[in-house]
């Protein structure tokens, strides 16, 4: 095992050469929880986006290819998971662009060589254009309860804007399709605060959203990130980004409506129904354990956090682990820093207890802590009921606040 | 033997150097080979600016009429900056060169520099120069001369320093037009120091002209203005190669050395006499250089705090040798709420600050932030008294002020006649004073303003050459102070007044200055959870307001994929951010907000 120290080159091509997850120090724990497996194919790719994603079409595809690769990468990983997993979370790129036969060999290897727990979430995230029954019935029987449908919004005008290419009448069928096959574990993604949206038209799709009796809802505000089209045009002024109040506005009515519908609002963007809160995001933002699966993928296990490599290409040609990138191992301040961050976003907020042991660790504990009453007395957080949370002006400034006590 | 002291005046650029040099080797002092391009000019910034801060003193012989004359060149500072050593320097002269560019004409400091001549009551010798050039026009400039100067136009000598016409004729000339050294006026020794260098290894060499007696190797001497003694160890003209001699005699011309330490022990302007047997009396002019544009020097790193404080040292180092090569800049170490630890400086000039900064960064290799620039103002209180201060913050509190006086300049201008409408607007815009017009050619006319020195320090210059496309020159002299109605204005962050933000200006400029200086910072400065404003204050009264809106909405969605490792990286990158800004009351303000409040335009 080569040590961590030597391990952390920033050169992702270096490293993507040198090593592999079993490199790292990561064997003794209970392992990953959680799985995530990341895949990368995209028929057209929306101006928004800046994940890791390929648009391949034709016969000449490498999604077959892909496939083999990523049962090799689950058989290898297969020692690393010792423990049942709670949860699996399929992302992409989209991942119902494979075909049903290459999902049927994926479910199986899973099922074959990796512990299930009994309760087991199993989420795939779904494409409303690329959902078909033969697709469902492949996943339901290997084990699927849950489909993330990227809905977006259901007005096409916006939907363009984000040179979003689905038909927004398929999200109505997609969710139908996954009823009638037996998944009623529903999400869907909307984006709000989309250039040309008001707070009526968002409020709209909410509403929309609302009627198709989903489960979960997670309620994204439009991200500007660099290097994707959609910043492009903003700079040069081809669209106009929605004013920063208008944004707040529709961010604090979908709150309301949320509720008024009976939503548990459990995380920043995150609205459940009772009880159906997103396991596998829990694990993310409760700083456990998961295992990355496919290119550009992301884990974190026993306190390490790395990144498969992101290029399909050295993905594909190195194996049974794929190259890993990005690994870093925080110290006591860090990694207290990101508990706080993560798990701050929940709106239960962190409990006092937990809070003091915190605080306890590392050298910045004073700091933080005074970082924290300064938040509490600007309103933005507050302490109730023994947990830390934030209030809702909070919020609205998440970010700010989690910069401070980070 | 004959003895002729002279100087080369001019206007930059205009070939003094390049004329120089050419004498130099007219006289065989260089040979061909060893001609570098501008020879008098040791230091390499001087080379590249093409102008002249430090004087020095050549020897060069030159036969006329069959006798030999010793010509003792004395190179002078070119820029009226340094007025008061380029009159020194013409002190030690009985006549000068005034070189004028055949193809520039009669620009403002060649007019300054003719009338610090005639002052002084040096001969001048015109020369219209660059004859070579295609564009020259000689006659044309040769009247010009004698428009402004008063010099018969025929008695312009025309010649090309850069191909050598005219020289040999300039060099009889010299021996034949400037007047010889008046014979001694008292049998003491007396001798001005009209500069001095600083050498690692032999102490401060100290460039003088005997006026009476004479110096010898191993004198006891005595300087009349700062009473300081010394021994001389070593005397010396330069052929230019420095050459050892017994002994200058009156009239002479050359360098001293006598294990003098530090650059302020001598000045410029003093009276050299023996210590054994005093003059009664200095010879005339010696006074104090005196500091009138000031600014703030910091180490440009924004890294960590240990870093910082290392680049300071290095500033500081490099102020304090420099400082060895310049008794006439002064510095005092200051902290900037903003800025950490830095310099503020007092120069004689623009020009003067300008060339300490370069001079810093290349010599000193420290990259520099700078502050904009302000004048010295004079105080009057109530009781009586006048204090001089140099920086806001230090004015004394307001009701024991009776009036704040500041440095008044003259100043000319030469443009193109189809700019003085311009011109004359913006000196009046700037507070100036129409004194007069001069008519130079059918073209160009001379314009005489009085101005606040404040008005022309920060960008004058660059509006004047922009209005006359680059044709317009300035100069400037200060005449003395004046007073005005000048306010200090407070800058309150979120009702917290910012003293680094603090300026004095005039009452009426008070309010579209403040309303710029708020309108800058409303962008310098970040959005807060809170709404922020901006105030400008005369004594507790608002004079102008802006606001900063809070922000309503930071927060991102997005944690796909459990990228946890990016999340946590943007946040940092907020939070780095804010280190290195400064934390007024519960404003957190970015550097750059200080600087550019102190660089915003008037």
């Amino acid at each position: 095992m080569i040590p961590l120290a030597q391990l952390t080159t920033s050169d992702p091509r270096l490293q993507a050469l040198s090593m592999t997850a079993s490199d790292l120090p990561l064997a003794g724990g209970p392992g990953p929880r959680g799985l995530y497996v990341h895949v990368p194919f995209c028929v057209h790719k929306c101006h928004y986006c800046d994940f890791y994603s390929l648009v391949e079409t034709g016969p000449d595809s490498r999604r077959p290819a892909f496939t083999d690769r990523l049962i090799e990468e689950i058989r290898a990983a297969a020692p690393r998971v010792p423990c049942p997993l709670q949860t699996i979370f399929v992302g992409g790129g989209t991942p119902t662009l494979l075909e049903p036969g290459l999902w049927a060999r994926l479910l199986a290897a899973i099922r074959t060589h990796l512990p299930l727990a009994p309760g087991l979430e199993f989420t795939v995230e779904a494409n409303p254009d690329s959902l078909e029954p033969e697709l469902l019935d492949v996943l339901v029987r290997g084990g699927v309860n849950r489909l993330s449908i990227g809905a977006q919004s259901f007005n096409p005008r916006l939907l363009a804007t984000l040179e979003r290419r689905h038909d927004p009448a398929n999200v109505r069928r997609a969710v139908g399709l996954a009823r009638a096959a037996g998944i009623t574990n529903v999400n869907l993604d909307l984006i709000f605060g989309i250039p040309g949206q008001d707070l009526d038209t968002w409020l709209a799709d909410l509403d929309e959203a609302v009627s198709l009796e989903p489960l979960h809802l997670s309620c994204y505000s439009l991200m500007y990130e660099p290097n994707t089209p959609l910043t492009a045009r903003m700079r040069s002024g081809a669209i106009r980004r929605v004013d920063e109040e208008v944004e707040a506005a529709m961010y604090e009515a979908t709150i309301d409506r949320l509720h008024e519908a009976g939503f548990e609002h459990y995380e920043i963007s995150s609205w459940a129904r009772p009880g159906r809160a997103c396991a596998h995001n829990l694990l993310y933002w409760r700083n456990e354990s998961w295992w990355p699966l496919g290119p550009g993928a992301a884990g974190h296990v026993e306190g390490i956090r790395w990144k498969n490599v992101p290029r399909l290409g050295d993905y594909l040609r190195v194996g049974p682990l794929p190259p890993i990138t990005d690994v870093e191992q925080l110290d006591e301040d860090g990694t207290v820093g990101e508990i706080l961050m993560l798990g701050l976003r929940l709106t239960e907020g962190i409990g006092e207890a937990q809070l003091r042991t915190l605080l306890a660790r590392g050298r910045r504990g004073p700091q933080r802590a005074s970082a924290i009453e300064q938040q509490v007395a600007a309103g933005l957080l507050a302490r109730r009921d023994g947990f830390l949370r934030f209030t809702r002006a909070g919020l609205l400034l998440a970010d700010t606040v989690l910069a401070e006590v980070l | 033997m004959h003895v002729r002291n002279f100087s080369i005046i001019a206007h930059i650029d205009h070939g003094k150097s390049t004329l120089a040099d050419r004498l130099l080797q007219f006289t065989k002092a260089v040979s061909e080979r060893d001609a570098r391009d501008q020879l008098l000019d040791t230091m390499d910034l001087e080379r590249e600016r093409g102008i002249t801060i430090k004087a020095s003193a050549v020897t060069i012989h030159h036969t006329w009429q069959g006798e030999d004359y010793q010509l003792n060149f004395i190179d002078t500072p070119g820029h009226v900056d340094f007025a008061y050593e380029v009159s020194r320097a013409l002190t030690a002269c009985e006549g000068a060169i005034l070189v004028v560019d055949a193809t520039q004409g009669v620009e403002a400091q060649t007019v300054a520099n003719a009338y610090l001549a005639v002052e002084n009551d040096l001969e001048l010798i015109p020369v219209v120069n660059k004859i070579d050039l295609p564009t020259a026009r000689p006659q044309e400039v040769a009247m010009e001369i004698e428009q402004v100067l008063g010099l018969p136009a025929e008695e312009c000598l025309y010649c090309s320093a850069k191909t050598g016409e005219g020289v040999a004729e300039l060099l009889d000339r010299i021996c034949e037009r400037l007047p010889p050294p008046a014979p001694p006026e008292t049998d003491k020794t007396r001798a001005l120091i009209f500069d001095s260098r600083y050498d690692d290894y032999r102490g401060v060499i100290v460039y003088c002209r005997v006026f009476d007696g004479a110096l010898r190797v191993g004198d006891r001497i005595r300087m009349l203005g700062t009473g300081r003694h010394y021994t001389i160890t070593e005397l010396g003209r330069h052929t230019p190669t420095p050459t050892r001699v017994d002994e200058l005699v009156h009239a002479e011309v050359g360098y001293l050395v006598a294990s003098i330490r530090a650059l302020e022990d001598v000045r410029v302007g003093d009276t050299i006499t023996l210590d054994t047997d005093p003059a009664d009396k200095p010879l005339p002019g010696y006074r104090e250089p005196k500091q009138m544009v000031f600014c703030e020097f910091y180490p440009a790193t924004t890294t960590g705090d240990s870093g910082r404080k290392g680049e300071f040292e290095t500033l500081r180092d490099a102020i304090e040798k420099l400082r060895l090569n310049d008794a006439s800049f002064v510095f005092d170490a200051t902290h900037s709420e903003a800025l950490g630890f830095g310099f503020r400086c007092g120069f004689l000039g623009l020009l003067h600050m300008e060339i300490i900064q370069q001079r810093l960064e290349r010599e000193g290799g420290v990259e520099i932030v700078q502050t904009a620039p302000t004048v010295s103002y004079q105080i009057v209180l109530r009781d009586g008294s006048v204090k001089e201060i140099h920086n806001p913050a230090d004015l004394p509190d307001p009701s024991t002020i009776e009036s704040v006086r500041e440095p008044l300049v003259k100043l000319e201008i030469i443009c193109p006649t189809e700019n003085i409408g311009d011109l004359m607007k913006l000196c009046d815009g700037r507070r100036g004073t129409y004194k007069g017009q001069r008519f130079i050619s059918q073209t160009r006319q001379m314009l005489d303003f009085e101005l606040p020195l404040a008005e022309i320090i920060y960008d004058f210059h660059d509006k004047l050459k922009s209005i006359t496309r680059g044709y317009g020159t300035m100069d400037y002299e200060i005449i003395g102070y004046h007073a005005d109605k000048l306010v200090k204005v407070d800058i309150l962050v979120n009702e917290v007044a910012v003293e680094a933000m603090s300026l004095i200006c005039h009452r009426q400029a008070a309010e579209k200055r403040s309303r710029a200086i708020l309108q800058t910072l409303r962008k310098q400065i970040a959005r807060h959870q809170f709404e922020i404003p901006l105030q400008a204050a005369i004594g507790g009264k608002i004079i102008a307001r802006e606001t900063i809106k809070a922000v309503r909405k930071n927060v991102t969605a997005k944690c796909y994929g459990g990228d946890v490792t990016r999340k946590r990286k943007l946040l940092e990158k907020q939070k780095k951010g804010k280190k290195r800004m400064k934390m007024v009351g519960s404003v957190s303000i970015p550097q750059e907000a200080f600087l550019a409040v102190l660089t915003t335009e008037q």
